[in-house]
């Protein structure tokens, strides 16, 4: 008897646990891609996705996945971008293709907790 | 079975916990923004139900659409109009809250030395800041005299009001939203609500706490904001508070490289040039509404003054960009990391 209760008690504790981790997770970031300096993409961080982004020297592959970032492929001479990695915060340049991925706050998160702004 | 008892109620508490969390009658907050008094309103309230904040909301709505057809400047069917039409010639019967907004407009006047003063109406009407449209110095030197809160004449008992001189034109954008605000709070208490939040463009009042038993927290706009993630200068929480901004970059245009806006010196005619933003909190909206006017054009040590006399919180980002705040305020508001 008692292990039943018990295994029900783990059991509606696992279920509440789900219900507070939804609600923790809800905050997400933002990829935010600029070409030639202005903002050409704002994707979640929090989807796994391929992007090609074209520029000067042909495509760029962006790939995100699992809350990081990375630039796949590019076709620039030095490759720096590519060698910069997986980042989940910060900015990677390729400045031979003007493009700039920023990870940041999402404008939820920036203003995260302001009710109304006055002026 | 000690176990028993001990896994029974542990679950039980669970169980009761789990149930309390989903129950309907836990209160939320509710949202809803409506264009009202030629701006945008959003009316945030918390209750128990979407129904009866709803109903809370569209009734407070109500209260400041009628209150705007009182004193629309542009209307002609208002009875700010009316005064403004008999002015030179007779007084005007009006509502309580007309009459009331008036009353409080020269209070502000009389307090700030005529810093602030509703008559400005016949200066401001010379500039069209949209269409960049500046008034030569002949012209606003011509409207000048007729810029006096002085002569504004208040019969409390018949309720009326008079303008004295003829082509005086009362204006009370300068207090009428914060006002409204007042009134939308009251209406909302009256229908039950608790706790909430009335944003009248940049004139807010927040009652009561948030679910979570938090004061509400109102974001202060940077004046000179150069991208997006840099909007907010400062939040500052508040309960059962107003505040309200006026800024050079509400309605402005830059014309040979100065920047010409609608905050003008009444006794001048010409736009105030020592703050770049000033940040008022009282009890009252329609307080915070009209100081926040009188703040600006007084500047930034003045406007602290004024604003310490008074018993009010403030706080003044000067033409540099530098924070001047009351001592009441310190401690009570954060600056944001990027400033």
């Amino acid at each position: 008897m008692a292990d039943r209760l018990l295994f029900i008690l783990l059991i509606s504790v696992s279920i509440a646990g789900i219900f507070i981790s939804k609600d923790a997770l809800s905050q997400g970031s933002d990829v935010i891609i600029e070409v030639d300096g202005k903002p050409a993409y704002t994707l979640p961080l929090y989807a796994n996705r391929l992007l090609t982004v074209g520029g000067p020297y042909g495509n760029t592959l962006i790939e995100i996945q699992g809350g990081k970032v990375r630039v796949k492929e590019a076709h620039c001479r030095n490759q720096l971008c590519v060698r910069e990695g997986w980042i989940s915060k910060g900015v990677i340049v390729c400045l031979p293709n003007k493009l700039v991925v920023i990870v940041g706050g999402s404008k939820k998160d920036r203003q995260q907790g302001i009710d109304a702004i006055t002026g | 079975m000690p176990n028993y008892k001990l896994f029974m109620s542990l679950f039980l508490c669970l169980f009761a916990m789990f149930l309390n969390s989903c129950s309907s009658n836990k209160p939320s907050t509710y949202k809803k923004s409506k264009a009202l008094l030629d701006t945008f309103i959003t009316i945030t309230v918390v209750a128990e139900s979407k129904e009866k904040a709803d109903n809370a909301i569209e009734n407070a709505f109500d209260v400041i659409e009628k209150y705007g057809d009182l004193i629309n400047f542009f209307s002609d069917t208002s009875e700010l109009s009316d005064i403004n039409r008999n002015a030179g010639i007779h007084g005007v019967r009006i509502s309580p809250e007309t009459l009331d907004t008036i009353e409080k407009a020269v209070y502000v006047s009389e307090k700030s030395g005529g810093a602030f003063d509703p008559t400005i109406g016949p200066e401001i009407k010379l500039w069209d800041f949209l269409n960049k449209i500046k008034p030569s110095d002949a012209e606003i030197r011509r409207n000048l005299p007729l810029v006096n809160y002085k002569n504004i004449i208040i019969d409390r008992d018949k309720s009326t009001v008079f303008l004295k001189k003829k082509g005086m034109l009362l204006d009370l954008g300068g207090i009428a939203k914060g006002y409204a605000a007042d009134l939308a709070v009251q209406e909302l208490k009256e229908k039950g609500i608790n706790a909430g939040l009335v944003a009248v463009a940049g004139d807010i009042k927040a009652f009561g706490l948030k679910p979570d038993k938090k004061p509400w927290v109102v974001g202060i706009k940077n004046p000179r904001q150069k991208n997006k993630d840099d909007e907010i200068i400062a939040r500052m929480p508040l309960r059962d508070k107003a505040i309200s901004t006026s800024g050079d970059y509400e309605r402005f245009f830059v014309m040979d490289g100065q920047r010409f806006h609608h905050l003008l010196v009444p006794s001048t005619g010409y736009p105030a040039y020592t703050c770049q933003s000033v940040t008022v909190i009282a009890d009252k909206g329609v307080t915070t509404d009209g100081f926040d006017n009188a703040m600006f054009i007084l500047g930034p040590e003045k406007g602290i003054e004024l604003a310490t006399k008074m018993g009010l919180d403030a706080m003044i980002i000067d033409n540099k960009g530098a924070i001047h705040t009351t001592t009441g305020l310190q401690g009570k508001f954060t600056i944001e990391r990027n400033h």
